[in-house]
């Protein structure tokens, strides 16, 4: 166990660097989405709503194994979707780190909705409609009124977003396998130094890492809210 | 109620048994098997013909060579291990968790390269085989993890003598275990993939492209071993029905290779 406290080496920059930019992209590209079906969710009532609801919370109750499986036959290369975006807008996810970011925002996606669309359910609707009594459209009235009422829990899906997305593993490793500094994430290579005789100490560093970026994560959430909490507002 | 009573009787006193287990000779036992998963098919034939003979059931349990070293490692109630590399064994040797002198060279197997069904032709794999023109633009090659998994070491060792592995690294996908790369292929996510004779066997969606020559590779040795905390009568008799000829036949029905032991008379 010599080895724990030597400094990062380039390899593990590599995996840390991969793991936040694919935790971000999948949290923030996934976010207008999570916004849409919450409010969704929230306000509206209609026949097929429950179905919605279910599909949804599916990546929650399936075994990631399966959600990536179902990736990959839906966004392989020979998938339905993949091979149409890739012909009409050259978008390919099959074993790129696009994939990666995909996989844990799908994971990622029921935590998400649940957190802001909980923050939905408690707004005051008189609110709003005292807003559209002073002439304010739908639109309007979504962005000023609704939205800033709803940040905390906004806010609080973003950081289950991204805590889940950093930590997925079944999915990303069934749909994109493990190829270093393309979908290797942290999870991904603290398992395979698991699977290697003498591997421990390599995996341990890791893990290290992913707890302070966990740490650091639930601080920046907290700053964030008691900033809001006193009373000022974020662009 | 009574009649409730005297049918849950025997599942109750099963549970007991289970709960009271450790210590005793327990003929009624299970000799419990750990194996890597990709003998999932011979063992599970092998198994079934020696509870027939010898009327002790066997509990298999199958996963990574890896995981399941560790887990006995870390005391796993394991009577016999069957490991995919050699590496493996040697780590719980070295850990003092095997049985001494109970180690055996089970059966061999052979590294293929493959592609989906009717996608290639067969081919001869030599030095100067162009690897990236027979990707082409884009295509990847599936292998298993070359750092961690059995099958993906053999790979990496087979396209380093080759003298292609630097211009393939990055071309790599690795997988967390073998039969993924197999998946790949059969899915045809990539044009070709490495993999073990026995698992091209089992994918009727795959063709064998061709055979890795035996010299490029360490040798591909399945060994077995009995558990040194074992006190299963049986774990000896099953590592010598896993040598028998009866065995054998299976394995090689399913695509595994004979080892040059195997030339001796074997077990019976």
């Amino acid at each position: 166990m010599t080895g724990l406290l030597q400094p990062l080496s380039e390899g593990e920059w590599t995996i840390i660097l991969l793991s936040l930019k694919v935790a971000l992209v999948a949290t923030l590209a996934s976010l207008p989405f999570g916004i849409a079906v919450a409010y969704v969710l929230s306000r509206k009532r209609f026949a097929g709503l429950w179905l919605i609801d279910a599909l949804v919370h599916l990546p929650l109750v399936l075994p990631p194994v399966v959600t990536g499986y179902a990736l990959l036959m839906l966004f392989g290369r020979k998938g339905a979707l993949g091979q149409a975006l890739e012909s009409c807008c050259g978008v390919v996810f099959a074993f790129r780190w696009s994939g990666a970011a995909l996989a844990a925002a799908v994971m990622a996606f029921p935590l998400l909705v649940r957190a802001i669309r909980l923050s939905f359910d408690a707004i005051d609707v008189r609110l709003e409609e005292a807003s559209a009594t002073l002439g304010a459209g739908p639109f309007w009235r979504f962005l000023t009124v609704t939205l800033p009422l709803a940040w905390p829990g906004i806010l609080g899906g973003i950081i289950i977003g991204f805590a889940k997305s950093l930590g997925e593993f079944g999915a990303t490793i069934t749909f994109v396998a493990s190829i270093p500094g393309e979908t290797e994430t942290l999870p991904l290579a603290i398992y395979a130094q698991t699977q290697i005789p003498g591997g421990e100490a390599v995996a341990f560093r890791l893990t290290m890492v992913a707890v302070v970026i966990a740490f650091a994560a639930i601080a920046a959430s907290q700053l964030l809210r008691d900033y809001t909490k006193r009373g000022h507002s974020l662009p | 109620m009574r009649s409730l009573i005297n049918r849950l009787a025997p599942l109750l006193a099963a549970i007991a048994s289970c709960l009271a287990m450790p210590g005793g000779a327990g003929a009624q036992e299970p000799l419990r098997v750990f194996a890597a998963a990709s003998l999932k098919n011979a063992l599970d034939a092998v198994a079934a013909g020696f509870t027939q003979a010898s009327g002790t059931q066997v509990a298999l349990s199958y996963g990574a060579t890896s995981t399941l070293a560790r887990q006995i490692e870390n005391g796993a109630p394991a009577d016999v291990f069957v490991s995919a590399d050699e590496d493996w064994m040697d780590y719980l040797e070295q850990r003092q968790a095997l049985k001494a002198a109970s180690r055996r060279g089970i059966v061999g197997n052979a590294l293929v390269l493959i592609a989906p069904t009717g996608a290639a032709a067969r081919l001869t794999v030599t030095p100067g085989l162009d690897w990236l023109a027979l990707l082409g633009p884009g295509g990847r090659l599936a292998i298993a993890d070359p750092r961690a998994v059995p099958a993906g070491k053999y790979a990496r060792a087979a396209l380093e003598k080759l003298g292609a592995w630097a211009a393939l690294e990055p071309r790599l996908v690795r997988t967390e275990n073998v039969r993924v790369a197999l998946q790949f292929v059969a899915r045809a996510e990539v044009p070709f993939g490495i993999v073990y004779a026995s698992d091209q066997h089992a994918e009727q969606r795959t063709l064998t492209v061709a055979t890795f020559d035996a010299g490029l590779h360490p040798r591909i040795v399945y060994p077995a071993a009995v558990i040194a905390t074992s006190r299963h009568a049986k774990s000896g008799d099953f590592v010598e029905t896993l040598q028998s000829g009866k065995a054998r036949d299976i394995f090689l029905s399913l695509g595994f290779q004979p080892l040059p032991s195997w030339n001796k008379a074997a077990p019976e």
